[in-house]
């Protein structure tokens, strides 16, 4: 592809696409981009329009600043162009258009594409490359398709992410206009009309996923793609600010939803007995535990909803676990508390960390060795 | 001639005695042999003071007896029961000097005292045929049987005793006036609404100098008024009566020497009134119907050549009685000062005036500006805003001048409810009566509404806030094209980004 094209590709991705996914506003994909205008489309890259491009620089920084004291954000790298391209062309695999004659293939060929790309992507190499990415798709997961049906009184008609033109909503008391309006999440859109593989659509933006985990464990709460520890996200955790990053962005999170989607994932981990990984993410779960029993009531902590006894209870399990992680390393000489803060932060833990399902979850602990 | 009866002893030679229950000797009836009259008014009197003579009636008998030595004696004979009937009668007589003896017939042997407690029997019968042949351990003694004693004209007969402590007692009365002052006195009730019913009583003449039958009102009083009992004691003509039993009543001021509610010999039905000073009773056998007061109250009629009844020729709806409300000084203190009005020529004074207002007056302080001036509340007074026409809040949403008052002297309630305001307008009641109503949604907060807002940038504004929006992320579709994935191609094959790769490159704004 000639440079020429690329230049407009990218202007287009980035007008169209990145800029209103970070300032908010209506994104508009065009083309499906393919997986080597998506590699190349960053080497070099400078935005065409300025003026957008210095607003979207101090939203991201909002964001940023949201989890770190960062005052100026870099531009975005070719990773990140990459990424936005290979989430553009996800988007645009689910477009109604392809559910047609001739067509139903494509959506196939373009996952295949965008899934060319993620694998081409590398993980971040540092928390702020990671911090990086989440400034740009931090919404991914807010995104939205308002879907239209304008009904009137010999017809209807079904718009798909369009506006319906004014002339349907013409008259509406004589022509007894009716216009029911549903909103789409990313997720949604599959089976609102697309000719997209749905299973398929969710395993590619779990990969898309984990190319930025920050946004990933930020967005853990989501209901799919179901969150799962990945190298990358247990890389990130593994180090102390990464895990603290981390921490600081589940805070954003919903407690509960947030809680139930980690103590799920490390449970598939320590039942698979991933013993490394799943020390990476003990500690973030021991990280989250210490802070609620800082900030937290304490009859909060000893109410029965807190850590039910339900063995399937996936947040109780998190909060088990990361009260017996806390524990221990509370009680260890390395951790860096004062002697009343130690014992009273254990005495806020010790109802969590002695409770059943504690016991239990020590016991599936212990199994590891 | 007495023996004591033994215990367990079974055979008895007086006849007509027997053992009951308890092993006591009883006979058929008891026997009180009395030496007086005075002595049984005294059983009667003691014995009716704990216990009514109603069980002792049926068989009840006084007799004069004589005995052989000339001797008058009272007996007192009456159905024995059981030893516990003669326990009492034998008690009480005692303390009155009596004899108490128990048999059938004719032999009566003495009852039970301390020394016998199983009784007396006869160790030897007298042969007589004397009514009463008594044994007792002092004597033994035959009488023959005089006249009755009629129990009832005996307490008629008795004098009463002088007691005023009856004057105080409360409860009904029986008033009987000579039949001139009955009218008076029946005006004189009705007329202080004392409750009360009334009949006429009628008895034969006192002496053949009489010219007739003497009638008196009774009036039946059942709560005569306290001031009254002087006034009805007093006043000749006019005897008070206090009842002390069914159908007996007892001069007020005396007393019977007998509990007459214990005695049941008077009919219910009739009336008796003891009467003192030695009076004799006046009694009704029957007591007439008795009519309510009210009924007897005089009766006047107008004159004959007054038309007997006047009747309507127009009737309609009443003519509205309403006065024009007024406000008039008052001298009352000033309370609940919450606001005021100045009017539009003295608004400027308000202008200058604010620069020395106090951030507290200021802030709690609301404005309406209308044509008629501008009205300012502040709940905790407005005294710190010295201009205009203070108003109080004399309730919810209504507003008089201060130091006057409304007249006629209505409460706020229903000055409210007629002004006939809405809830959501502020009443502001001006001196001269004219009532002004400001939409309480007109009420602005001063601070608000004196500053004159400067000029701004609203470029700054816009900045900020485009920065600062975070609007909703909107996923529009436009069209694909015939050929939507064209341009569209796999990575080259050894392609792939490095990690770490060359930061991007500054861009300027």
């Amino acid at each position: 592809m000639a440079t020429s094209d690329l230049g407009s590709v990218a202007n287009r991705l980035f007008d169209s696409f990145l800029a209103p996914l970070v300032l908010g506003g209506e994104v508009t994909p065009g083309r499906p981009i393919g997986a080597r205008a998506a590699l190349a489309i960053g080497r070099e890259r400078v935005v065409a329009d300025s003026a957008l491009f210095d607003q979207v620089q101090i939203a991201r920084t909002r964001v940023a600043r949201r989890l770190a004291p960062v005052d100026r954000m870099q531009g975005a790298t070719e990773a990140e162009w990459a990424l936005g391209a290979a989430l553009h062309d996800l988007i645009q695999a689910a477009h109604p258009a392809f559910d047609a004659a001739f067509r139903r293939r494509a959506p196939g060929r373009i996952l295949d594409l965008a899934e060319a790309t993620v694998a081409r992507v590398p993980a971040p190499q540092s928390i702020g490359e990671s911090l990086s990415r989440q400034t740009w798709f931090a919404r991914v997961f807010e995104l939205q398709r308002t879907d239209t049906v304008v009904r009137w009184w010999v017809g209807s008609r079904t718009f798909l992410g369009e506006s319906p033109p004014a002339r349907l909503s013409a008259w509406p008391e004589l022509r007894r206009v009716q216009v029911d309006k549903t909103s789409r999440a990313v997720m949604d859109l599959p089976g609102a009309g697309g000719a997209v593989d749905a299973t398929r659509f969710g395993a590619v933006l779990g990969l898309w996923l984990a190319k930025t985990p920050l946004t990933d464990l930020a967005t853990c709460h989501r209901p799919l793609p179901a969150f799962a520890w990945r190298s990358e996200s247990l890389g990130l955790v593994a180090t102390g600010p990464g895990r603290v990053l981390a921490a600081r962005a589940l805070a954003w999170a919903p407690k509960g939803a947030a809680d139930a989607a980690l103590g799920r994932a490390t449970r598939a981990l320590v039942a698979g007995r991933s013993w490394k990984a799943a020390t990476a993410a003990l500690d973030l779960l021991a990280e989250r535990a210490l802070v609620d029993a800082e900030l937290a009531e304490p009859d909060k902590l000893e109410s029965p909803g807190w850590a039910r006894n339900d063995a399937s209870d996936d947040a109780g399990y998190a909060r088990c676990a990361g009260a017996l992680v806390a524990c221990s390393q509370l009680r260890s000489a390395a951790a860096p508390f004062s002697d009343a803060d130690r014992d009273e932060l254990l005495a806020r833990l010790l109802p969590v960390a002695s409770s059943p399902l504690a016991r239990a979850v020590q016991a599936e602990l212990s199994s590891l060795g | 001639m007495l023996e004591r009866i033994a215990l367990h002893q079974t055979r008895l030679r007086t006849p007509g005695l027997g053992l009951d229950a308890k092993g006591v000797a009883l006979g058929a009836k008891g026997l009180v042999l009395l030496p007086s009259i005075d002595r049984l008014v005294a059983l009667l009197a003691v014995y009716t003071r704990e216990h009514s003579l109603e069980d002792l009636m049926p068989s009840l008998e006084i007799h004069l007896v004589r005995s052989k030595l000339g001797t008058r004696e009272i007996t007192f004979v009456f159905a024995a029961e059981s030893s516990d009937r003669m326990d009492r009668v034998a008690e009480t007589a005692r303390l009155v000097g009596g004899f108490t003896f128990t048999g059938t017939s004719r032999h009566f042997v003495q009852y039970r005292d301390v020394g016998a407690p199983f009784g007396y029997d006869s160790g030897q019968l007298l042969v007589t045929d004397s009514a009463f042949a008594l044994y007792h351990d002092r004597f033994t003694q035959t009488y023959d049987e005089g006249k009755s004693v009629d129990l009832r004209a005996l307490l008629l007969r008795l004098m009463l005793h002088v007691d005023p402590r009856t004057v105080a007692e409360l409860g009904p009365r029986f008033l009987v006036a000579e039949k001139g002052l009955g009218p008076a006195l029946i005006h004189y009730l009705v007329r202080s609404r004392v409750d009360g019913e009334v009949t006429v009583g009628e008895w034969p003449p006192a002496s053949a100098f009489d010219e007739g039958p003497v009638q008196r009102y009774i009036v039946k009083v059942p709560d005569l008024p306290k001031r009254m009992h002087a006034l009805m004691r007093l006043t000749p003509g006019i005897t008070t009566f206090l009842p002390v039993g069914p159908g007996v009543a007892v001069e007020i001021a005396y007393r019977h020497a007998v509990q007459l509610r214990a005695c049941p010999v008077f009919d219910p039905n009739g009336l008796v009134l003891l009467r003192g000073r030695g009076d004799e009773p006046w009694a009704l056998e029957r007591l007439p119907q008795m009519g309510d007061l009210r009924a007897f109250a005089r009766v006047e009629l107008r004159g004959e050549d007054t038309r007997s009844v006047t009747i309507a020729t127009k009737t309609g709806e009443p003519p509205p009685v309403r006065v024009p409300l007024r406000v008039m000084p008052s001298t009352a203190p000033w309370r609940n000062v919450t606001a005021t009005w100045i009017p539009v020529d003295r608004i400027a004074l308000l202008r200058k005036l604010a620069y020395a207002l106090p951030h507290q007056s200021i802030s709690r302080t609301t404005i309406a500006v209308t044509a008629r001036g501008a009205f300012l509340r502040c709940p905790d007074g407005v005294e710190a805003i010295p201009l205009g026409t203070f108003f109080v809040e004399i309730h919810p949403g209504l507003y008089v001048p201060a130091g006057y008052e409304v007249a006629p002297a209505v409460s706020p309630e229903v000055l409210y409810r007629a002004l006939g305001a809405l809830a959501s307008q502020m009443i502001f009641v001006t001196t001269d009566a004219t009532a002004l109503a400001v939409d309480a949604a007109a009420f602005v907060p001063l601070e608000t509404a004196l500053l004159e807002a400067g000029a701004f940038e609203p470029v700054v504004a816009d900045a900020i806030e485009s920065v600062l929006a975070t609007a909703p992320v909107e996923l529009k579709l436009t069209a694909l094209g015939a050929f939507p994935l064209r341009g569209a191609e796999p990575p080259e094959p050894l392609a792939a980004l490095t990690p770490g790769d060359a930061p991007p490159p500054e861009q300027e704004a």
